[in-house]
């Protein structure tokens, strides 16, 4: 225990020494929501409160963003051989895995947590809402986290082949999804898609908890369990890749 | 228990390529292993294997008493690598990075503090302590990375071409605190492909080719191993004569002897040391006088050519 917080301290500290990136995304979130969001909730008219919806699909992003950097992460600390010296500490591989874990969560919390607090504030929602918000986001994230490691493998073969799959997989995990349309929006063949993407049900989940045009949205209890079972078998398709794959890491 | 580390048939591949293949040595308690050869030799594989940072293919190794597959937990607690590249957490600083390696291992407060100072002073990494890890040359972020061992002295320090990239002082200074670790009571395994660093640090050699352990003997041991090793030049007054020929040739443990001018020829044998006595009784009787004798052993280098078939120079390229 004393290893693993002792690493989860120092990891911490890189991960926040770079204050530009943090403070990058919540500007990132202001842009975004306060110019935007605001602009382009003016030419939907066929929601009623179209800023709302838009800036809990800003949250999602900004989440699944964080979490994707978190996968990314780890795969880059193998191959610039910061993994190799962590595998070398009296450190069990599953505490290891599970560290991975705590700081692309806390990561999370700390980037997402502020603009959350602020769209919550301007909506007008209550603390509770925080609470239901943030653990939907963080379920959600497990589910990103475990992705981006599971495919790990595919990068200590190539690291160019691993970011372009990232890309195209975030690329269409985000559009296929109701995070910036709903459902009830989409022509048939787009909504047949995006019921096949787990991100579809976090989103849908969120807008439920924030009571968000609940009438357009996907039932939340079938939403909970996809969100939840997601990322149970993310996590353990991760933790069971990515022991066989580091032994075969070589550090560029 | 007399080994520190045993391996028995350790074998990893990768896909066809087999970069150890059914390695099996022993290191004795206390001593420093140097582990000689060229790349691809397999000498790093064998590192990250005994400090589980791999996993063997087929086989298994023992350290400190501990099984690499089944106990690597408790392995990992006996044993410290220090990695061939210095490559590490970038925006950390030294003194942060040698502080976090010896709190891992349990050291805390003002023990850990005084520690990290003073090995900051050792490996003269203190007017650096507050650069960042990426702000340091090659050769502060390699003495860095060979630091680290000393803020824990793990009972096995294996360390992987520790003075790749340092200047000539600080080879010197690396090498001696090396030994020092050994002195006080590590057993010390280094991989490396410099003939002067095997020579200065290793109470055993083991000579790595292609996966395998070619030979594993003391410094002495593998010079006298060369056969004809020796080189001892005779120079004989006035010239060299045939008998004179014959009866240098006949002295028990030469193995050839060829003239070189006139008056000077090349013996080439085994153990110069008990050669001499046996070649001036024999020439005594004869119409020749000895005028002078020099003697060059086998250098490493000869060493290494002798089991490998390849210069180290050239290995390494």
């Amino acid at each position: 225990m004393r290893e693993f917080i002792t690493l989860l301290g120092y990891e911490l500290k890189e991960t926040f020494d770079s204050v530009p990136w943090t403070v990058y995304f919540w500007f990132f979130f202001g842009f975004q929501y306060f110019v935007y969001g605001q602009l382009v909730s003016r030419l939907v008219v066929n929601l009623s409160d179209y800023y709302v919806y838009y800036g809990t699909g800003l949250l999602i992003i900004m989440t699944f963003n964080v979490a994707s950097w978190s996968g990314r992460r780890f795969v880059e600390g193998a191959h610039e051989g910061r993994l190799r010296y962590i595998l070398s500490l009296p450190i069990r591989r599953g505490e290891l895995f599970l560290e991975q874990l705590l700081l692309g969560l806390i990561a999370n919390i700390v980037r997402i947590g502020p603009p959350l607090i602020i769209v919550l504030w301007l909506n007008g929602m209550p603390p509770i809402v925080l609470l239901t918000s943030l653990m939907v986001l963080l379920s959600m994230s497990v589910g990103v986290m475990g992705i981006m490691i599971s495919l790990s493998f595919i990068a200590f073969k190539s690291f160019d082949i691993y970011s372009a799959i990232v890309a195209t997989t975030s690329a269409i995990l985000l559009r296929f999804s109701t995070i910036l349309y709903p459902l009830s929006f989409m022509p048939n063949a787009y909504s047949s898609v995006a019921r096949f993407n787990p991100l579809t049900y976090g989103a849908d989940l969120l807008r439920n908890v924030m009571s968000i045009d609940v009438n357009q949205l996907l039932n939340p209890g079938s939403s909970a369990f996809i969100v939840a079972a997601v990322g149970v078998s993310m996590l353990t398709l991760g933790m069971a890749i990515v022991p066989r794959t580091l032994e075969g890491v070589k550090s560029s | 228990m007399d080994s520190a580390v045993e391996t028995m048939g350790l074998t990893k591949s990768y896909g066809p390529l087999k970069a150890l293949d059914s390695l099996s040595i022993k290191v004795r308690r206390g001593e420093i292993l140097v582990l000689l050869g060229p790349n691809g030799s397999g000498k790093t594989t064998l590192l990250h294997l005994l400090s589980t940072v791999l996993k063997p293919t087929a086989g298994t190794a023992i350290v400190m008493g501990y099984d690499i597959v089944k106990q690597s937990l408790q392995v990992r607690e006996k044993i410290g690598i220090s990695f061939q590249e210095a490559r590490g957490f970038w925006r950390h600083k030294p003194y942060h990075i040698l502080a976090f390696h010896a709190a891992v291992y349990g050291l805390k407060g003002k023990e850990r503090s005084d520690i990290v100072d003073q090995t900051l002073r050792d490996f003269e990494l203190w007017p650096s302590r507050n650069k960042k890890f990426m702000e340091l040359s090659g050769g502060q972020a390699k003495r860095l990375e060979v630091a680290k061992l000393f803020v824990h002295r793990p009972e096995v320090a294996v360390f992987d071409e520790p003075t790749a990239m340092v200047d000539l002082d600080g080879k010197r200074m690396i090498w001696d605190r090396i030994r020092g670790l050994r002195e006080q009571g590590s057993t010390v395994v280094v991989a490396t492909n410099e003939v002067r660093e095997a020579e200065y640090l290793a109470d055993r050699i083991s000579i790595m080719k292609g996966g395998k352990d070619v030979v594993t003997e003391g410094l002495r041991t593998l010079k006298d191993s060369i056969t004809g090793g020796d080189v001892v030049e005779v120079g004989v007054s006035p010239a060299i004569t045939s008998g004179a020929l014959k009866a240098i040739s006949d002295v028990p443990g030469t193995v050839r002897v060829t003239q070189v001018t006139e008056d000077t020829l090349n013996a080439f044998v085994n153990r110069s040391e008990d050669w001499l006595p046996l070649m001036m009784a024999s020439v005594q009787s004869l119409d020749v006088k000895i005028t002078s004798i020099r003697v060059s052993e086998p250098s490493l280098d000869d060493v290494f050519l002798h089991y490998t078939g390849k210069e180290v120079a050239n290995a390494r390229a």
